[in-house]
């Protein structure tokens, strides 16, 4: 009798087991889930906004010319800048765009290197540049932005530059009408976001054209070299 | 006596766990006649800065953590896709509905459930053991019967609109019907009984305003429409 409770007993213990076993065999589940997150950062970026425009000039031309939307990279030989250049002004118009999600500045800053050893030399002063008219136009593109151009606009303006009374000179005298404001990076435009969600395969943006002028004058004769970066930043 | 009393407690233990086991399989067997877990492992392509992260074993639960990463227009990919293999069984016709829960952008700008795309498609058995019904087919239910990265477009604003994204999906909205999945009567989870269906969610880069979002999509299986095997 002992023996057999003891068998009954030892079978019981083992069935129970077995049956916790089987019961907590790969639980199942009704429901699952999938949890994302994603982040946006701020994004700007400066391209050319199409081809350069030079006129006014005595050979030379655009050697590098810009595509819009590509990378800018524009290289112009504004040919003849002495008196034999009987022309008012040689000018060169790049047109820039520019595409941010957040509010932007764009900075310019310049290096002019001539052959000359002269004070009659091409020197920074000599290189009209200004910001013309911002353009916000084109599906995807914020048209209600603002902008501020910190330059003189066109330095071709009256308003921008005249003959210096004392040297003969023609000087580009209106604040941040030449390159001698630009020999460190310096802001010359700012504004609100430019683009709304848009894909980047999106072409338009802020188109804003980079005027440069040059008056020919008898200049010490020589070679000058004019570097000029602009930068975009989104603070 | 003390012999006898150890054997008595010995057997009121085993029957007290062999009633708890019991009680417990037959919840088992009665509520657990659908089932949800991993159909794989999940997979991402175009990110930058991205990742997913969830089991490859069928017999895991379904537990997906994707970050799609940076989705600025610095992310120059055309589009951002993660693929969720999603595998199901059933004892009986069935239906899959999903619900969303986010935080949500009051920028309009910002990433929206609508900028997320998603939708469900490859249904496919998983094993010998997975039901072949030829009376019934699996349905998936519109829109979401699409993969969201190849069917999207602009709309008039210029910013990429999804045949089917979050915003489409309700408190329970079903994406997925059929006849029974699974052979057999039991209850337990196999990695040969099952079918399995790819789960895909897409976010195009794109101007979005700076900022972060997040989205949790809850898939649930339960009694679907009664048609036959």
């Amino acid at each position: 009798m002992s023996r057999t409770f003891s068998t009954l007993v030892r079978a019981c213990f083992a069935a129970a087991i077995l049956v916790a076993a089987a019961a907590s065999a790969e639980a199942q589940s009704t429901t699952g889930t999938v949890t994302m997150s994603a982040t946006v950062s701020k994004f700007v970026e400066i391209n050319s906004g199409g081809a350069v425009t030079l006129s006014g000039n005595s050979g030379g031309g655009v050697t590098t010319d810009g595509t819009a939307g590509q990378p800018l990279a524009v290289s112009i030989n504004l040919g003849e800048l002495g008196p034999s250049n009987t022309n008012s002004f040689v000018t060169a118009n790049v047109p820039l765009r520019i595409r941010s999600n957040a509010g932007y500045v764009l900075s310019v800053s310049a290096t002019v290197s001539s052959s000359g050893t002269t004070a009659n030399k091409i020197s920074a002063a000599d290189v009209g540049f200004g910001l013309g008219a911002v353009s916000r136009t084109g599906t995807g593109v914020n048209t209600s932005g603002t902008d501020t151009n910190a330059t003189a606009g066109d330095p071709t303006l009256a308003a921008n530059g005249s003959v210096n009374g004392t040297t003969g000179r023609y000087e580009f005298t209106a604040t941040r009408s030449n390159l001698s404001a630009f020999s460190t990076s310096t802001t010359a435009l700012s504004g609100s976001y430019v683009m709304n969600a848009v894909p980047r395969s999106n072409g338009n943006g802020l188109n804003v054209p980079a005027m440069f002028a040059i008056k020919p004058q008898f200049f010490e004769n020589g070679s000058t070299t004019i570097n000029v970066t602009f930068t975009v930043t989104a603070p | 006596m003390l012999t006898n009393s150890r054997n008595r407690f010995v057997l009121l233990l085993s029957c007290l766990l062999l009633i708890c086991a019991a009680a417990r399989e037959a919840r088992a067997q009665g509520g657990q006649s659908f089932d949800i877990s991993s159909g794989g492992q999940p997979t991402i392509t175009g990110g930058l800065g991205a990742s997913v992260a969830g089991s490859a074993s069928p017999l895991n639960n379904l537990a997906v953590t994707i970050n799609f990463g940076e989705v600025s227009a610095a992310n120059a990919n055309s589009v951002v896709k993660v693929v969720v293999p999603v595998a199901v069984r059933s004892r009986n016709p069935y239906k899959v509905t999903v619900s969303v829960t986010g935080s949500s952008n009051v920028d309009p700008r910002a990433i929206q459930l609508t900028d997320i795309g998603f939708g469900v498609s490859n249904m496919r058995p998983l094993g010998g053991k997975a039901q072949i019904c030829n009376s019934s087919s699996h349905l998936f239910y519109s829109p979401f019967n699409n993969d969201p990265s190849t069917s999207f477009t602009l709309n008039a604003s210029g910013r990429v609109a999804y045949t089917s994204d979050l915003a489409d999906v309700g408190s329970a909205t079903t994406i997925l019907s059929g006849p029974k999945l699974t052979q057999g009567t039991g209850s337990s989870r196999r990695d040969d009984d099952a079918w399995v269906f790819d789960a895909v969610f897409v976010i195009t880069p794109q101007f979005f305003a700076p900022g972060t979002a997040s989205a949790t999509l809850t898939f649930q299986i339960s009694s679907g429409p009664n048609v036959q095997c």
